[in-house]
């Protein structure tokens, strides 16, 4: 039965607890040997359609078929057992463990108990040689970068005998030209008969690497259609459907690069020829960041002025996050100086670094922003304990905290039943929206954010920029650390290429900087 | 909307409380002894006759109070005192093992100070005396604090030891320097009358100290509900990742925190010193600093919780000893009664512990 689709989900529908409805009679059939894209914004159930094919999540409704055989899956393991495989966002493969030990895990295939580490390290390779990649397999799995991590998930799940490879936003964490590659070898893993399905939300990937589309919205199927008969602009439409939400207002990472927004206000050159920045707000002065092992030879220096966002471009694990501790105070430097407004607070406490100007949105809202079990207006005091006009101090005042974090709520758009509500029954928009309001509030000279649409869709990351500039246009300057290129380029003056702890360089962003940033990304040097 | 008393009602302490007396009545029957009436007379040696106290006052013109009470309130100020002091650490995500020790080390500093410099007038010596015990309690535990927050080094495991440090430490002081050449047990000199809480004569070991343990209460209360300190404490205590990003002191709040508790368990160890024994007397804490665990717990970790369920366990270890006395039930079993409270509030029946053991799944 050559006609029968490899994967056949049909009328699924999945109601989690509250009533939400995540599938709503759901049907994707995908051809064997293509490459599918599942395309949608964030909640719109794209994560659980994938769930319920790989075993993870049971539906309410529906049936599988695979090559037209019916299956029921109860776990991950009954769906790994017909072939099906996933790449997660997050790597599965244990930190600890070398990658060969990672494939073994759970896969043992021992003989009289012992592993057969050599055997399979051949078939590993073989695997691999096919694909025209290497893996090193005999490295521990936190020593290597994404890139590295997915190839191996790839040739892990090739070993275990896939046929339907699943992959969860494969490109978030990737720089350009790393995400080509990644598509390069589906694509010659589809040519040669496995059936790929790609969850993302980048539209430019899928026009150049599917064949065909599903979009979904709300839990329903919106379009289902070849890729070459439909367009990015058509399938951004769908995504987020005709609602009052402008077009302009979409931010490009949702958008392929040849998107012409249409509205010229918005572009970071014509803001910055309407604010010129002012004074410095943020100076690094011959910062060396401490890597794992050793001090960055090469010290950095940046500046970020008044009215302007400063964007941070890399690629995950190359000394983001020490730049940001250096500036915050949260770990020591290997010299060099940081100025906040002036002041010198090279040597001073993160909360020092606070008074005198510095605002901060931590990356993981739920592990290091927010106190989930704490209210809103708890939690909007939290950072900002020395402020008696926001009720807090030696003695707190909660009535009038209650009162600020009321206004904080109407003024940032938190939606919530009042500031009583606890910050863990807040949707993900709302409790970063509550994390830039609790930072925007004390009127910081300089605002680090780091990954703030982190998760986001686009409304709730269009909120969390909005925000930011407001802030910009008082004044504010911002520096904004991001994995997302087309983020960075969609909201920065200028952009700082960090690759392996120290800085390639901070370029304007001006059309066609693009591809210059990319590679500075991947090859730690600026092109000729 | 549930009213308080509802919800106070269906909580997992009133329901612990309540298989408690179940499993209690199911091991004495199993012993052949009549449960009902050793559970009455349980409940007599905890609160006393307390219809024939009323018709007596009412009589004599002349108020009379059984002693059962007193002695409940007497047995339950250091496990008020002390069950704060497991609180406040818990508070801070501490979790403060070392209660015992640093009620010894507070009730020897306060039996000290109590003991010297006679003459000294009350209004200067009794203060004296319960700022020693707190501090020395509070050294007690910063130790641990300060361990835990600058090297790492757990708090469990760090108290524990610290609780050995102190018994034998105390012991040493007690058998030699500080030991009362005319006292045939080991006991320091008696504490100088202008130094002694007030007490009830007569046995019951009834003293001002319920009244210091209160005062805590609402200290404590007041310290989570109003001041910024103690919540940063929470704030520690619920998420330290967060908390450090906001630019809180860590591991100053940790190190205060665990100060705070200390001199929690310090008063509780000088309130029995200077209100009971009038003298530091060796081994004199049966347990204390470990019972408040219990106490803390199922108090869930708020004052009037603690003072509530400090009283149930002081009213269960006077009620054991009038069990024994008039039925032919041994009083170990009050110590199942205990155990089987903690139990129950240790699991959660709600909802809650269901949607964990799903997620799980």
């Amino acid at each position: 039965m050559s006609d029968e689709p490899a994967v056949l989900m049909a009328n699924i529908t999945k109601v989690y607890p509250g009533n939400i409805v995540a599938n709503d009679r759901v049907s994707l059939a995908v051809r064997e040997g293509t490459i599918h894209v599942v395309v949608g914004e964030n909640g719109a159930g794209k994560t659980t359609l994938m769930g319920i094919l790989y075993g993870a999540v049971r539906p309410e409704e529906g049936r599988i078929r695979l090559r037209g055989t019916d299956v029921v899956f109860g776990s991950p393991a009954d769906a790994i057992r017909c072939g099906i495989a996933m790449v997660t966002q997050h790597s599965s493969l244990i930190p600890a463990l070398t990658l060969l030990d990672g494939v073994l895990l759970g896969h043992e295939g021992s003989v009289a108990g012992f592993l057969r580490r050599r055997a399979v390290t051949a078939q590993l390779d073989a695997i691999a040689a096919r694909l025209g990649i290497s893996v090193p397999w005999h490295r521990p799995a936190r020593e290597l970068t994404v890139a590295a991590l997915q190839k191996a998930e790839i040739v892990r799940a090739l070993y275990r005998g896939a046929t339907v490879l699943i992959l969860d936003e494969p490109t978030a964490a990737l720089a350009p030209p790393e995400a080509d590659a990644l598509y390069s070898t589906l694509r010659d893993l589809a040519a040669a008969g496995t059936t790929v399905i790609v969850v993302t939300h980048r539209l430019h990937e899928v026009m150049e690497h599917a064949s065909r589309v599903t979009v979904l919205r709300r839990g329903r199927v919106v379009a289902e259609t070849e890729t070459s008969h439909t367009s990015a602009r058509e399938l951004a439409a769908q995504m987020v459907g005709g609602t009052s939400q402008p077009v302009a207002e979409l931010t490009r990472s949702e958008l392929p690069a040849d998107w012409d927004a249409g509205n010229a206000d918005e572009t970071p050159a014509l803001r910055s020829a309407r604010t010129t920045p002012g004074l410095p707000v943020l100076e690094l002065r011959s910062i060396r960041l401490r890597g794992r092992k050793s001090v960055a030879e090469a010290p950095i220096d940046l500046t970020v002025h008044a009215g302007e966002i400063v964007g941070v471009a890399g690629v995950d694990g190359n000394g983001q996050r020490e730049l940001v501790q250096a500036i915050l105070g949260f770990a020591a430097t290997g010299g060099g100086h940081v100025i906040v407004n002036g002041t010198d607070v090279s040597r001073a406490a993160p909360r020092r670094r606070s008074s005198a100007g510095l605002a901060w949105c931590p990356e993981d809202r739920q592990a290091e922003g927010l106190i989930l079990g704490f209210d809103i207006t708890e939690n909007l005091l939290l950072p900002n304990l020395d402020r008696a006009d926001l009720g807090a101090g030696p003695r707190m005042d909660w009535p009038r905290a209650g009162r600020v974090a009321s206004e904080a709520m109407r003024i940032h758009g938190i939606q919530a039943s009042s500031p009583t509500a606890r910050a863990g029954s807040l949707s993900g928009g709302n409790q970063q929206k509550l994390l830039i309001a609790r930072a925007l509030i004390c009127r910081p000279k300089c605002l680090v954010a780091m990954q703030p649409t982190r998760g986001l869709d686009i409304h709730a990351a269009n909120a969390a920029f909005a925000a930011m500039r407001a802030g910009c246009a008082n004044g504010m300057g911002v520096l904004l650390i991001s994995l997302d290129l087309d983020e960075l380029l969609e909201m920065s003056d200028r952009i700082a290429v960090l690759y392996d702890h120290r800085l390639v360089d901070v370029v304007p962003n001006v059309p066609g900087a693009r591809e210059m940033i990319g590679a500075m990304m991947t090859t730690g040097m600026r092109p000729q | 909307m549930k009213s308080l008393l509802v919800r106070c009602a269906m909580s997992r302490q009133a329901v612990g409380l309540f298989m408690a007396i179940i499993v209690a009545a199911g091991i004495i029957a199993a012993t052949g002894s009549n449960a009902a009436e050793a559970l009455s007379a349980m409940f007599y040696g905890a609160i006393g006759d307390i219809p024939s106290a009323v018709s007596e006052s009412f009589k004599s013109h002349r108020l009379v109070l059984p002693n059962e009470p007193l002695r409940l309130i007497a047995k339950a100020t250091p496990l008020i005192l002390s069950g704060l002091a497991v609180a406040v650490a818990l508070r801070a995500g501490l979790f403060n093992i070392g209660a015992e020790g640093q009620i010894l080390v507070g009730a020897f500093a306060a039996a000290t100070v109590g003991a010297a410099w006679p003459g000294t007038p009350a209004i200067l010596h009794l203060p004296a005396c319960l700022v020693a015990g707190m501090l020395a309690g509070a050294s007690w535990a910063a130790i641990a604090g300060a361990l835990k927050a600058w090297r790492g080094a757990h708090e469990v495991i760090v108290t524990i030891m610290l609780n050995y440090v102190a018994i034998q430490l105390t012991h040493y002081m007690v058998n030699g320097p500080a030991r009362d050449p005319s006292s045939l047990a080991p006991a320091t000199r008696l504490i100088q009358p202008g130094a002694r809480l007030w007490a009830l004569e007569g046995g019951t070991n009834f003293s001002a100290g319920i009244v210091l343990a209160v005062a805590a209460a609402v200290a404590v209360w007041h310290l989570f509900a109003r001041l910024r300190i103690g919540f940063e404490i929470r704030a520690v205590g619920e998420n330290p990742e967060a908390a450090r990003m906001a630019a809180i002191p860590v591991a100053r709040t940790m190190i205060v925190a665990m100060a705070i508790s200390g001199a929690l368990a310090g008063l509780a160890g000088a309130v029995e010193v200077l209100g009971v024994h009038r003298r530091y007397l060796d081994a004199f804490s049966p347990g204390y600093g470990f019972e408040s665990i219990a106490v803390a717990f199922l108090g869930n970790l708020h004052p009037a919780g603690i003072i509530a369920s400090a009283c149930l366990f002081g009213g269960i270890a006077g009620g054991a000893v009038h069990m024994e006395a008039f039925t032919s039930t041994p009083r170990q079993i009050a110590g199942i009664v205990q155990a089987v409270v903690i139990l129950a509030v240790a699991v959660r029946w709600n909802a809650a512990g269901r949607a964990d053991r799903n997620a799980r799944q």
